[in-house]
């Protein structure tokens, strides 16, 4: 049984865009749009918007389920919330959590109490955990190296008195899990970034690792196949065989474990024994204090051990704790080691160096800060 | 005499999602639980720590972009989802979202992926109805399936206008002209860059869409000089005792303010503001980001690609967003003419050097104010290490378990 609202399949080629973004927004954000002129904080999850005409709105802000997943059933919960006490229209924040918006504090403190009656927290704004971003990885992810859900999940337990407001933080946090080194868990540069990796070259599958090259060594006359091609470090040797077939070696010497030939290639091998997670941190975006830059990579390896993942999270709390007992109020964990010195930071982790985690202090203007000479 | 009966990896798994059941954060596996997900083999994936999934072929018919399927290494299952073209700032409004819930009951597991990092809202979808499902979305949610593969990913703006005072262009305006310029859009079906291409709108230079690390082009609101000081208002707020002054000046990360004790007077140094928002954060509205308001165009920044990732490399001070779209065109003509396979910009200009972006800005950016792009240094994210360097960090662990675990 076919849809009849395409009688032609064609028209698929021109995308339907959801646009103008205006159709979204209530009338009361629509009247006041660019006009805010102060906010307030109510608690941790509550913020207050107003307008230069008056007008003020109500941002709850709700944290998900990890990598925002959500069945349809609590979907449409949220959405009888909204309607019934807010404004019709929630926003997925970059941080994949939501925000609900209503028009008094009466209703935003309503919104508050219903969602926690579903079992979904409040917070998140001011000095404290923002979000948890997480990739997709096992869920259904080909390339990832460990299952970044999960992880979130555990360090959410953990930190949720962060995110409620419980425990103050000096200033925000941002955390992100990523599954491999592709980090689809949001980016690089933030305050403590958790990253899989194999910790090891790939052996390639040798029974179905020919699915990936030439079937004959002739073809590498004319072009180097993709999974040798996308090699950064050139570890990938791809030969020709007394047989007429092509051979694959990797130099475990030169390779990074930058997982990016199995970003072409599924057949590739590992052991899942020596599989573990990267810790990166004091990165931000944000120009704010000492600016924008990537993170230190403070722990090359970690094992990963579902589904407590205890070593994991005991790194993540380490590094909070110093953080929170040292920083002044208002600093980054960026600013923070920035102030200290990172050599400091790292010997009050006691966490052991290696060539792996030299850390070499970086001081060049990024973001905005590139535009100094205009400033 | 009965054996001891070792449980297989789907009981392990099935026992780790019990326990990811448990705590008091919301449960992803809750959520997946009341699905037609295939919990089965997410679990095995979870005990064997190997993820399930291998890329699986799809088609449907005419959609080239946003269709992603995947096969359990097993053969049992299918998992099929749909990347979904969100409205500007990710503001849904109840009747879109109701649409969604629609859809994903009728033509899919009841899945939703709300957020999704690229911008998308994803959809998991069933694969026998997929075909009916991607005219379902276009026409009763009014959306469209796309930005996978080598194409435009879903562009992100930061809310803008619409929630935040610190805007300094309407980025949600500058995400839909952008997104459906003719210059854009006729690549939204087509899988022809060598690999993908993201854009990001952020409204201040705190960045809130993460453009400058995650965005091939990065467009920031900023302004040129010194913020805007209302001296009569910040004179009352001081009074008021809600500002301190000496506390902005000792807290400016570019130490370019002065207080005046005698006149009661804030003075910023234009010529020194590294746009660091620090005082306009403390004291707005007395203090507000300068009149003099520019969209600074980054290029270049991503987390993936080929070195590694990078932050973003100025190119120009805007005056508007329909600028950037000369100098996009060009560039992207030129990053399909030279970057080999699965580069991204930012390795384009690696391999090239920064001059590829200069020639492409000389031609379609003459007059604006351009910047002077920093490198650093190259990061990985992973390592091989050898098995004493593993033994070290374990016992390193080991402790840090034993000190915040030994009381459970």
């Amino acid at each position: 049984m076919s849809l009849a609202i395409t009688p032609e399949p064609k028209d698929r080629m021109n995308k339907r865009i959801p646009v103008p973004f205006s159709t979204q927004l209530p009338e009361i954000i629509r009247n006041n749009y660019g006009k805010w002129i102060d906010r307030k904080f109510h608690g941790n999850g509550i913020i207050e918007h107003i307008s230069e005409t008056g007008d003020r709105i109500f941002t709850i802000k709700v944290g998900l389920p990890p990598n925002s997943r959500l069945s349809v059933d609590t979907l449409e919960k949220f959405v009888d919330i909204a309607d019934k006490y807010g404004l019709g229209v929630v926003r997925a924040t970059r941080g994949m959590n939501l925000e609900f918006i209503t028009d008094s504090l009466d209703k935003a403190l309503k919104i508050k109490e219903e969602v926690e009656k579903l079992g979904f927290p409040v917070g998140g704004w001011g000095r404290s955990l923002w979000h948890i971003t997480s990739c997709t990885a096992y869920l259904t992810c080909t390339t990832a190296v460990v299952d970044a859900p999960s992880i979130t999940q555990v360090l959410y337990n953990y930190l949720k008195p962060y995110f409620t407001g419980e425990i103050e933080l000096p200033a925000k946090l941002m955390i992100f899990v990523a599954g491999c080194p592709n980090i689809c868990g949001g980016t690089l540069a933030g305050d403590i970034v958790i990253v899989g990796h194999y910790g090891q070259a790939p052996k390639p599958d040798p029974e179905r690792i020919k699915f990936c090259l030439p079937a004959s060594a002739e073809a590498l006359k004319k072009v180097t196949p993709d999974v040798a091609a996308v090699c950064p470090v050139g570890a990938i040797k791809l030969f020709g065989k007394p047989d007429g077939s092509v051979g694959i070696e990797v130099d475990e010497r030169k390779c990074i474990a930058c997982s990016r030939c199995k970003n072409v290639c599924d057949y590739f091998d590992w052991d899942p024994n020596k599989i573990g997670v990267a810790i990166f941190a004091g990165g931000k975006t944000s120009n704010t204090g000492t600016g924008p830059r990537l993170p230190y990579k403070v722990v090359p390896w970690l094992p990963v051990n579902p589904p407590e993942y205890r070593e994991v999270v005991a790194a993540v709390r380490k590094i909070i704790d110093v953080w929170r007992s040292e920083a002044k109020p208002g600093e980054r964990l960026g600013d923070y080691i920035d102030r200290i010195g990172i050599d400091e930071f790292m010997s009050k982790l006691g966490v052991p160096r290696t060539r792996h985690n030299r850390c070499e202090e970086a001081s060049w203007n990024f973001g905005v800060r590139q535009f100094i000479t205009y400033m | 005499m009965s054996e001891q009966k070792t449980p297989s990896d789907l009981e392990r798994g099935m026992k780790m999602l019990e326990y990811l059941e448990g705590g008091p954060w919301p449960s992803y596996v809750k959520e997946l639980r009341k699905t037609k997900y295939p919990i089965e083999a997410y679990a095995e994936g979870l005990a064997k720590k190997y993820t399930p999934w291998l890329s699986g072929s799809f088609r449907v018919r005419y959609v080239f972009s946003g269709i992603l399927a995947r096969r359990s290494r097993d053969g049992k299952f299918v998992e099929i989802h749909f990347r979904t073209y969100t409205p500007a700032g990710r503001f849904y409004s109840t009747s879109y979202l109701r649409k969604v819930i629609e859809v994903a009951k009728k033509y899919g597991i009841e899945l939703l992926e709300l957020g999704g990092n690229t911008g998308a809202l994803v959809m998991n979808m069933i694969a026998e109805k997929a075909d009916e499902a991607v005219d379902a979305i276009r026409t009763i949610i009014g959306t469209d399936v796309g930005g996978s593969g080598d194409t435009f990913r879903e562009f992100y703006a930061c809310p803008g206008p619409a929630l935040c005072e610190f805007a300094l262009y309407d980025t949600l305006h500058a995400m839909d002209y952008v997104r459906s310029h003719p210059a854009i859009y006729r690549y939204l079906n087509t899988q022809m860059f060598p690999y993908k291409i993201k854009f990001k709108f952020s409204g201040c230079p705190m960045d809130c869409a993460m453009a400058n690390s995650r965005a091939d082009f990065a467009l920031i609101g900023t302004w040129v000089g010194a913020p805007e000081v209302d001296q009569g208002l910040l004179r009352k707020m001081v009074e008021e005792g809600k500002i301190n002054p000496k506390e902005l000046v000792e807290s400016c990360p570019s130490k370019a303010i002065a207080w005046d004790e005698e006149r009661k007077e804030l003075r910023i140094d234009g010529s020194k503001c590294l746009k660091a928002m620090n005082c306009i954060r403390r004291a707005f509205p007395a203090i507000k980001p300068g009149r003099n308001r520019k969209i600074a165009l980054l290029v270049g920044a991503h987390a993936q690609g080929h070195f590694g990732p990078k932050l973003g490399r100025a190119v120009a001070l805007l005056d508007s967003i329909e600028d950037v779209i000369p100098f996009a065109t060009e560039l992207i003509n030129k990053y399909m003419e030279l970057a080999p396979r699965r580069h991204r910009i930012g390795d384009m200009i690696i391999r090239r050097g920064f001059k590829v972006i200069s020639e492409v800005a000389d031609k379609t950016l003459p007059n604006k104010p351009r910047g002077t792009p920093s490198a650093h240094l190259r990061v990985s994210i992973g390592a091989v290490l050898t098995d004493d360097e593993r033994k070290m960090y374990e016992d390193w662990s080991r402790s840090l378990v034993k000190e915040y675990f030994s009381e459970g």
